[in-house]
This record gives C-alpha cells, structure tokens and sequence, in this order.
C-alpha cells in the first residue's frame, strides 16, 4: 500500500516494500560519500580471513535504507514527515550478493495531538533472515 | 584503497579528550564527545540519490533521507566514538525538518547513558550516545541515540 487515507489504513497492512542489492561496488561508493572507511567494509581479501564474518560486511545504515525509502515513499513526501520515529536494532550483517528488503507491517493506530501515527513492526533482511528489526512510529498527513 | 571522501565538506569540533581515551566507568551521562559541520552539497545529494536508486518524490532541494547518516558517520570516526571492539546495537531515530542542498549540518555528539547487565555470568557493557544533526537557522534536522555494546577487558 502507498499514500493511503490515515482512515483507509487497516491493522496487519503491509507498506510497499523496498530492496537494495548490496554489492562491493556499492559499499565502495557508500565510503566515498560518508567518508567511513572501516576495513570491515572494504578490505576484501583481508575480510576472508576474519574469524566470524568471512567476507566485507555492509554497514548497518545500508541495511536500514529500504526503511527509510518505504516510509518517505508511503508518507508521500520522501523525506519523513516531522514526529516520525524508528527504534531499531541490528541484528545481523548483510554481506555483498545479498539483496536486502524492507517490511512494515501496521500493528497499532493513534491520534495523538492531532498527529495521525501509524504503528509498524519492522524489518529488513536478506535471504537469511532479519538483519534489522525494531518498530516504526509513522506521521500520516 | 584510495580515499576519495570530499573531507572539504567537514569540519570537526571538540575538546581535546576524546571519548575513546576515557575508561568506561569513568563515562558519565552528558560527556561531550565533539562534532562537527557537514555542508550538503548538489553533488553529494546527486550521488546518493542514484546509489541508492532512491526515487521519491522529494520536495525540491530536500536531501535523500539516507544521507542523515551521511551527516555524521565520518565525525563519528574523527572523533573516535567508534571504539575498537564495540558492536553498533541499535539506532533510536526522531526525524524533524529534512536536509537541504545547501545546508550546513552541525552534529553534536555525547554520551546519553550506560547500562552494565550480567546475563549467566557474563557481563555486558552498553553505551548511549545521542547524534543531534541541526542546520544552520538552529533547525533540528534528525536526533539518532545511537546504542552500543562495548568490549568488556578480561
């Protein structure tokens, strides 16, 4: 669902979803714009050899990415609406080769100072499960 | 690999102790840990736009949302609140005006908590700490708590 009446909006809705591939190429770029250059990201073949992960993980503020894009995308203006809040948690890496996707699902609705809130559980994993989970307190306009 | 980070864009500010040469016990609710300023530039938000495919439909001159992060990831690592070892556990995020091309993004950066729990004999350290992102007009633009589970010396 996209842009819906806050009155239109039913308990256990899905928000339209979004994903992003995560690839090497892409974490590259992401170092460049940020300015973080943490091997853990980076450092290919020396990530090989790391004792838990393998491989170049991608930094966790990509993983919450799809999030944010489905919430601008459900409220309409992009960028979310003032009072908009996300209590998240990482759970779990995603790596290069993964593809990464949102959920939202509306657990809850108030109006609370005049401000219509939707309430979501949220995620957004890869093939393997979670790798953010949290809740999303979404402004309606 | 080849920085290519536009570090023209960045100022960093802060007392001369940094976070990361303070003990944990020694932490306290309210400890400065710095910041600084990120100017938004067209080219940035460009870039951003595209690598992450972000196709909103934003107001004119509003910023990507994912760039948020973009404001003080890099003075996070200047001013060493990423501590060697320690896990990034969770974000609490309050969203307020968007970014602007153009802006100037001051983030502030200080310790909002700690919590010591033992769990079967184990004991776990966590830290609190806020990343408050303001234009320049004063304007809140996203307040993170970002949340952290610190390396225990054994």
């Amino acid at each position: 669902m996209s842009k819906p009446e806050f009155a239109s909006v039913r308990i256990g809705d899905e928000i339209s979803p979004v994903s992003i591939n995560i690839t090497q190429e892409l974490l590259n770029q992401y170092a460049d714009i940020c300015g973080d250059y943490n091997s853990i990201h980076l450092d290919v073949e020396g990530m090989k050899n790391h004792p838990i992960f393998k491989g170049t993980i991608a930094y966790g503020t990509l993983n919450v990415e799809p999030v944010l894009q489905s919430i601008g995308a459900f409220q309409g203006t992009g960028w979310p609406v003032e009072g908009t809040k996300l209590d998240l948690l990482f759970r779990a890496p995603a790596r290069p080769g993964d593809t990464v996707a949102s959920r939202l699902t509306v657990k809850e609705k108030r109006t609370i100072g005049g401000k219509n809130i939707v309430i979501c559980d949220m995620a957004s994993s890869n093939a393997a499960g979670a790798c953010v989970i949290g809740t999303a307190e979404i402004v309606v306009l | 690999m080849e920085q290519k980070f536009n570090t023209s864009l960045l100022t960093v500010f802060g007392p001369d102790r940094l976070m990361a040469e303070v003990p944990f016990e020694e932490l306290t609710p309210g400890f400065d840990c710095g910041g600084g300023t990120y100017k938004v530039t067209s080219e940035e938000s460009e870039k951003f736009s595209i690598l992450m495919n972000d196709t909103n439909p934003y107001e004119a001159g509003v910023v990507p949302v994912g760039m948020m992060y973009i404001f003080g990831l890099r003075i996070c690592w200047d001013r060493r609140v990423f501590i060697d070892g320690s896990i990034r556990a969770g974000d609490k995020i309050s969203f307020h005006k968007p970014a602007r091309i153009g802006d100037t993004i001051t983030t502030r950066l200080s310790i909002a908590g700690k919590k010591e729990v033992t769990k079967n004999d184990k004991l776990r350290r966590y830290l609190y700490i806020d990343m408050n992102a303001t234009n320049q007009n004063g304007e809140k633009i996203t307040d993170i708590q970002m949340s952290f589970l610190m390396p225990v010396k054994k």
